[in-house]
């Protein structure tokens, strides 16, 4: 039990005043700022970076994990209250946690989404503790084939979610993958869609999409059919989580981060990916799957413990590895750098102090965000009693100021209209949103998968299931594909005999 | 109560118009190496490699009191030339830099970019580094004569990872070697990886035959043995790492990646001189220095039309290249 | 989308005018049709010189993508010719039963456009605040002292934040170094 003894310690650096001082500091900057439109979790790291510098390393890196989790969590907050995600991890948030916030269970979701990242970053860290060597070995082994294997199971998990009508939710999709296509081919470098233009040589982003899809395409859509007579505001309601809230949320929440751990921490897993399994996940097994799409609390509660253990997987393979997975990680090895401490095989042996007070500090991270973030819940669920005129107004306000501030292109604006005006076509024709985002998401990063499996073959397709986690994947797919005949099956059977 | 509506609408136009330059007000005096105001694009994602040396230099600059708050800020996009094309329309303006380097170079052609370096004004060159080729520590190949054999033998069998996409500097060191190892530049099976880290552990998992990134990248996974460093690229060997050059290896070639600073075209002399000066000082101040030692950069300083005639130089040369592959 | 069509109260002229009301959705049909053409001519004009490995190249995935917007054109024509109809999305906020009110999404798209092409010449302050005001005067609130203030304020600030205490550069206006 070395590694439990090293915590100790670990609990030793990091809870003394100072730097749990630091961590306070950290967790409240880093909330702060993650809600502010188009600032992510990676570009709160680095604008926070200078603050950083005045500390010795320990309480540089602990007061880093304090930001981390509180921009992540504060990029939930405005996915939830304003249905404008900051960053790509915060999309699936907007799905149920909007609906639940306009029904006046914005505390509720926020609450849900709250213990959700303490419950996944807790379970995250821990099998981070437990893990990192075993898990950062096997990372390094998924390799494209395995990838792209996953992206099929992923794919399949779309039928899931493409609403009433199968051919609108398929038209949703194939706007989401031609969204998707627009960009420099990550592989050869040519131009598709970008139609000359430099600034969408690198396609459009995700979180530019489902702005546009979610906050504009609502507030226009809103604005055509305004209840003009009863504008009745939104009621606060109970502030906490009850009985059957509990009930319905603790699964999910437990399971959230045995799908995003893993995806952290191997090498191009990130958290969208995962985030969307954790809910089509919920949508399955829920009990209450009428209310997907109008306001789960599922929803909400598995993709949050999953985004949240998906940055504790990241920190795995950033750690051991010197490998980051994700633009947070990045910043954060830039950073590591900085102090002159390479993250790597030799991290451990090196610095274990920092280590693992560092590691023990996301522990205290997760406590305070937990404890400053469950009482400010039905605070920020009051946000939503503003009146509608000043309340859309905002969304759009703050929705153009998120994409102007990530590149300063006024073209990324005249973008998110166009998606916008998209937006507000299909919620008026009945096409689901979702598969539009899930389409962006999945499209790209399946096609480039793909094509690096077949280019590390050769051009054999051989190479798709040459690897022994690709072929389970797909014997998984085969039996979930099957799996609607079998039941027939065994069902009618069961009938014979009895 | 009539005049209240054109009030409230003087209140918040004087508000709009007058607030923010005032909020900017005292940014300091424009008194030697100060330059109120400046600002320090970096044309690619925040822990990018640019990202990375803008920050440190704006943080050094203000840490050795040459200057105070210089702001650095991201415009991502198409391996720099969204930046570029921004830079160079910001005509005149002496209070804007860039950070960039080679791949920009690279990307301008591989972008077919209108915007290209020679509309900058070129202010200096500050850091250089080798490629390293590397391989897992289980690897066939044991040292480089192994590794060219088996690539001569079927270029596209062993594949070539790289962390940049098609036009930057790791796609440019293999096909630099490819060339010299008389291999077919078609024929080389390159895959891009997104940045550094996926590439790791793609060599790590032996999923391509080599890598090629940048030594700094790399340094504590080949100590710690689980990379095998099988050649250097530039034209020296790095002090404390085992590994031939390239040339050692028979391979009439070398590569230097490196990074510098350009500003918009069109600034007054005084205005450049201005920005030369801050960064020689920066160069010789100890800040920059210890930075240099901590993320293993190499010091290549390089001014004014030095600088400006290098920039030709290599453009020239990624031409060359990228024509021969056909980009 | 474009052959949305503006609901008058009164009764349709004409019987095709208002099959083409009921069939409004195969403007998306056609949207989609047209979109994977659009695909489809982008792909196939691409020049790919580069030695491409095995089956799928830059263009094979747009050429599936717009193969598979044809197809779902078609079938959702099919569709609405059939009498399938996409139900419009409802909510809190949502009012179904009135007619829609496309004279305040035009307002409202126009403000957002406003804000787009003003941002680098004016500023984000003004740019920002007319967006604010625009949208809240679009979107029903009629207080003329207070909604302009509101909005300044929030401009303002929000300037401020991001641009002097985050440093995330926002174009201040006409007056930056003026005063």
């Amino acid at each position: 039990m070395d590694s439990l003894n090293s915590l100790i310690d670990g609990f030793g650096t990091a809870l003394t005043p100072i730097n749990l001082m630091w961590a306070v500091i950290g967790v409240l900057l880093g909330t702060a700022i993650g809600v502010l439109p188009g600032i992510g979790p990676a570009m709160a790291v680095a604008l926070l970076l200078p603050v950083t510098y005045g500390l010795e390393p320990t309480g540089a890196f602990i007061m880093f994990a304090g930001i981390y989790y509180g921009a992540m969590f504060g990029g939930s907050t405005t996915s939830i209250l304003l249905n404008t995600p900051g960053e790509s991890a915060a999309v699936v948030a907007a799905i149920e946690g909007n609906p639940m916030a306009k029904s006046g269970r914005g505390s509720q979701a926020l609450a849900a989404a709250a213990v959700g990242h303490f419950a996944g970053g807790l379970i995250g860290t821990i099998l981070l503790v437990a893990l990192a060597p075993t898990i950062a070995e096997l990372a390094v082994d998924i390799g494209a084939p395995d990838y792209f294997a996953i992206m099929v199971l992923a794919f399949i998990a779309v039928t899931s979610v493409l609403g009433s009508s199968r051919i609108r939710g398929l038209a949703s999709l194939l706007i989401g993958l031609t969204i998707g296509l627009v960009g420099l081919d990550t592989m050869t470098g040519q131009q598709r869609l970008t139609f000359g233009s430099l600034q969408l040589s690198d396609g459009i982003d995700v979180v530019i999409v489902a702005v546009g899809l979610f906050a504009i395409g609502e507030a226009l859509w809103v604005a055509a059919h305004l209840r003009r007579n009863a504008a009745a505001p939104i009621p606060v309601g109970r502030p906490w989580l009850d009985k059957s809230d509990l009930k319905r949320t603790w699964k999910p929440w437990l399971r959230g981060p045995f799908i995003g751990f893993p995806f952290g921490a191997i090498p191009a897993g990130g958290a969208e990916i995962p985030t969307f399994l954790s809910y089509v996940t919920e949508k399955r097994l829920s009990k209450n799957k009428n209310e997907f799409g109008k306001g789960a609390i599922e929803g909400v509660a598995g993709p949050e413990s999953a985004a949240s253990a998906s940055a504790a997987g990241t920190l795995v393979s950033m750690l051991t590895l010197g490998l980051p997975t994700t633009a947070v990680a990045a910043v954060m090895l830039a950073a590591f750098q900085q102090y002159g401490i390479q993250p790597g095989p030799l991290l451990f042996e090196r610095e274990p102090d920092l280590v693992w007070g560092l590691i023990a500090s996301l522990f205290v991270g997760m406590v305070l965000l937990l404890a400053l973030n469950l009482p400010l819940a039905p605070v920020w669920a009051k946000l939503l009693q503003i009146p509608r005129p000043y309340l859309y107004a905002g969304i759009l306000f703050f929705a153009g100021v998120g994409a102007y501030a990530v590149g300063g292109e006024a073209l990324d604006l005249v973008i998110l209209l166009i998606i916008g005006l998209i937006g507000l076509g299909m919620r008026r024709y009945g096409l689901p949103v979702l598969p539009a985002v899930i389409g962006v998401i999945l499209g790209p990063a399946a096609e480039q998968q793909l094509r690096r499996a077949l280019q590390m073959s050769d051009g054999s397709v051989s190479g798709l299931v040459n690897t022994p986690f690709s072929v389970t994947i797909y014997l998984i797919i085969a039996v979930l594909l099957a799996w609607p005949l079998l039941r027939k099956k065994f069902q009618s059977r069961r009938n014979v005999s009895a | 109560m009539r005049l209240r509506t054109p009030l409230a609408l003087l209140g918040a136009a004087l508000l709009v118009f007058v607030g923010p330059p005032l909020l900017s007000a005292g940014d300091g005096s424009d008194t030697g190496t100060q330059i109120p105001g400046l600002r320090f694009m970096v044309p690619n994602t925040p822990g990018g490699g640019y990202d990375i040396t803008a920050r440190t230099a704006a943080k050094n600059a203000e840490d050795a009191g040459l200057t105070h708050n210089i702001e650095v800020f991201n415009l991502p996009g198409a391996g720099g030339t969204v930046g570029l094309a921004r830079l160079v329309g910001e005509h005149g303006n002496g209070k804007l830099a860039m950070s960039m380097g080679l791949g920009v170079v690279g990307a301008v052609h591989s972008n077919k970019s209108e915007k290209t370096l020679a509309d900058t004004t070129p202010i200096a060159r500050l850091t250089e580094e080798q490629d390293i080729v590397v391989v897992s520590n289980d690897s066939p190949y044991k040292t480089i004569d192994d590794l060219l054999k088996a690539w001569k033998a079927n270029p596209s069998k062993v594949t070539v990872g790289g962390g940049s996409s098609p036009g930057g500097p790791d796609h440019l060191a293999p096909m630099l070697m490819a060339q010299a190892a008389k291999i077919k530049p078609k024929n080389v099976n390159y895959i891009p990886f997104d940045g550094g880290g996926e590439l790791l552990a793609a060599i790590l998992g032996n999923q391509v035959g080599f890598g090629v990134s940048g030594v700094g990248e790399y340094l504590d996974q080949i100590k710690s043995g689980k990379l095998r460093l099988l050649a250097v690229t530039g034209p020296e060997r790095v002090p404390g790492l085992d590994a031939p050059t390239l040339r050692e290896a028979r391979l009439d070639t070398e590569f230097t990646n490196w990074r510098g600073i350009v500003a918009p075209p069109g600034i007054s002399d005084r205005e450049r001189e201005k920005l030369t000066a801050l960064v020689e000082e920066l160069h010789d101040s100890k800040e920059w220095q210890e930075s240099l030692k901590k993320n293993g950069w190499n010091d290549a300083f390089m001014v004014g039309d030095d600088f400006g005639d290098f920039l030709k130089e290599q453009n020239e040369r990624v031409d060359t290249v990228l024509k021969e592959l056909g980009l | 989308m474009n052959s949305r069509q503006t609901p008058t109260p009164s009764a349709p002229r004409s019987d095709t005018r208002s099959w083409l009301r009921d069939h409004s959705e195969l403007g998306v049909s056609v949207m989609l049709f047209a979109l994977g053409v659009l695909v489809l001519t982008d792909a196939l004009t691409m020049d790919v010189d580069i030695a491409q490995r095995g089956p799928v190249g830059p263009t094979t995935v747009p050429i599936v993508v717009g193969i598979g917007l044809l197809v779902i054109a078609a079938l959702l024509a099919f569709d609405v010719m059939r009498g399938g109809q996409g139900e419009a999305e409802g909510g809190e906020d949502i009012d179904l039963s009135e007619p829609s009110d496309w004279r305040t999404v035009l307002l409202l798209g126009g403000v957002f456009l406003g804000f787009a092409v003003l941002i680098d010449p004016v500023g984000f302050p003004v740019s920002g605040t007319l967006l604010f005001w625009g949208a809240a005067y679009a979107l029903g609130s009629r207080h003329p002292q207070r909604d302009p203030l509101i909005a300044a304020v929030l401009s303002v600030a929000t300037y401020y934040i991001f641009n002097n205490l985050l440093g995330v550069p926002l174009p201040g206006g006409p007056l930056m170094g003026v005063l």
